[in-house]
């Protein structure tokens, strides 16, 4: 049953780490390099270590835009951090770029009077608890990023960063996304990914 | 915001040593092994330097690296002998989440900031800093702390996150090893130089240590090695210790 993909584009990935922690989790996972590997998994994974405008132009040039966005509508998926930006309709990372446009919103430099990426363990303020969340109220998970999502209506949580309020996880139906690292977050990301596999 | 507590471990492959003032090693352990005892211990994040890797002109050995990210479900920076976008490349899909980079970034090619921050995201690249304290002025040294390079902590370090690199990791030559406190003076200066997160290393030997350069030079991080690789504190420990004073750390 629990087989979940993880999408393997260009060189940005960091398809180990949470390949090791969805394991961890009890997922058996299949890393996705071409769009055949879809038709092999139960759910998506999108991580994000990488530049919004490397990470659409790898998907486009690794020929698995058209099947990703398919394969999302269909089956319960997950994006991580630029992952998770990337289901939005725009992001402004190194020019103006086109997302897989999933989510409303755009994805712009993180706005706040503080040091710049906003790097280390956060908690998280749950704002419509949903199943992937369950069990998660206060957890502190970790995050690394310079850009946040703007949305006001997929909205799960939020976090706060020196006096900022940003997205921090969003739903839309089956598709899920967190800003934050699961695999890099102890025990509390194992626990989301356990949520996610019984989705 | 939560003052991260990170551990450094410096590697001489296929063991972590500890330099005194970057020289005379001692081994301390195995990379595995001490990276999982300090991720059980709750260190926020592990960072991994090769130290003679550049020194050595040799490759770097991703074997070891790899054991140590299998163990880890927090981040894990690497750095040494860093050269090329491939050594980047390579070590995020065998776990590493950020790239620590230095001497080929200083002596030679400082493009390749700009060229890892644009494919990987500013956030993955990590500018390691060997500052020399020469009394009125800083001086980036590379190779572990061996190699002059001329130019100034203090410019380098604005130039760095001109060019995309989303952290920096400030190790002073002088202070390294002793365990007799940071270089708060360069800390603070660096600190407020840059609008990205520095981390400070070099020089925690007791817990009144590490809230003094919090305290003064307000970093994002506090990198520590000798401290708890002589056992003479848990990560735990040091945690517990800046909490009941009043500075905000993770669980």
């Amino acid at each position: 049953m629990n087989s979940v993909g993880v999408i393997n584009y260009g060189v940005a990935g960091n398809t180990h780490s949470i390949k090791k922690a969805l394991e961890k989790a009890g997922a058996k996972v299949i890393i996705i390099n071409k769009k055949e590997h879809f038709d092999l998994v139960d759910k998506i994974v999108i991580p994000g270590v990488g530049s919004f405008k490397d990470a659409m132009l790898e998907l486009k040039n690794d020929d698995l835009l058209v099947p990703l966005k398919k394969a999302i509508l269909l089956k319960p998926t997950l994006g991580i951090c630029l992952g998770m930006q990337i289901l939005a309709t725009l992001g402004f990372e190194y020019g103006k770029h086109d997302g897989l446009n999933i989510i409303d919103g755009e994805v712009k430099p993180i706005q706040v009077n503080a040091k710049v990426p906003h790097v280390g363990f956060n908690v998280i303020e749950v704002t419509h608890s949903n199943k992937l969340l369950k069990g998660i109220s206060s957890e502190e998970f970790y995050f690394m990023h310079s850009y946040e999502l703007i949305n006001y209506t997929n909205i799960t949580s939020l976090t706060e960063y020196a006096g900022h309020k940003f997205v921090s996880s969003i739903q839309k139906n089956n598709i899920y996304g967190v800003q934050f690292h699961p695999e890099k977050s102890r025990d509390a990301g194992i626990k989301l990914f356990k949520n996610f596999l019984e989705l | 915001m939560n003052t991260r507590i990170i551990v450094k471990l410096d590697a001489k492959p296929p063991y972590i040593v500890k330099p005194v003032h970057f020289e005379g090693l001692r081994k301390m352990g195995v990379p595995q092994e001490l990276g999982e005892k300090y991720y059980e211990q709750g260190a926020d994040e592990i960072m991994y330097i090769d130290i003679v890797s550049s020194l050595y002109q040799r490759d770097i050995i991703f074997e070891e690296i790899e054991k140590v990210a299998s163990k880890l479900f927090i981040p894990f920076g690497v750095g040494g002998g860093v050269k090329t976008i491939e050594d980047f490349s390579k070590l995020f899909h065998i776990g590493a989440d950020k790239v620590i980079i230095n001497t080929h970034a200083v002596q030679e090619n400082p493009d390749i900031i700009n060229q890892a921050a644009e494919i990987f995201g500013r956030q993955a690249v990590v500018v390691n800093i060997e500052a020399k304290d020469w009394g009125n002025w800083w001086e980036c040294y590379t190779d572990c702390g061996r190699i002059r390079s001329g130019k100034s902590v203090l410019e380098w370090v604005k130039e760095v996150e001109e060019r995309g690199a989303g952290e920096i990791l400030l190790q002073s030559v002088d202070k390294d090893g002793r365990q007799r406190g940071f270089d708060l003076e360069l800390s603070k200066k660096v600190v407020e130089s840059v609008s990205i997160p520095v981390v400070i290393a070099s020089g925690a030997g007791k817990l009144e240590d590490i809230k003094e350069v919090i305290e003064y030079a307000k970093p994002s991080g506090i990198a520590i090695a000798s401290l708890l690789h002589y056992d003479k504190l848990t990560v735990k420990e040091i945690k517990d210790y800046l909490r009941n004073n009043g500075i905000e750390v993770s669980k």
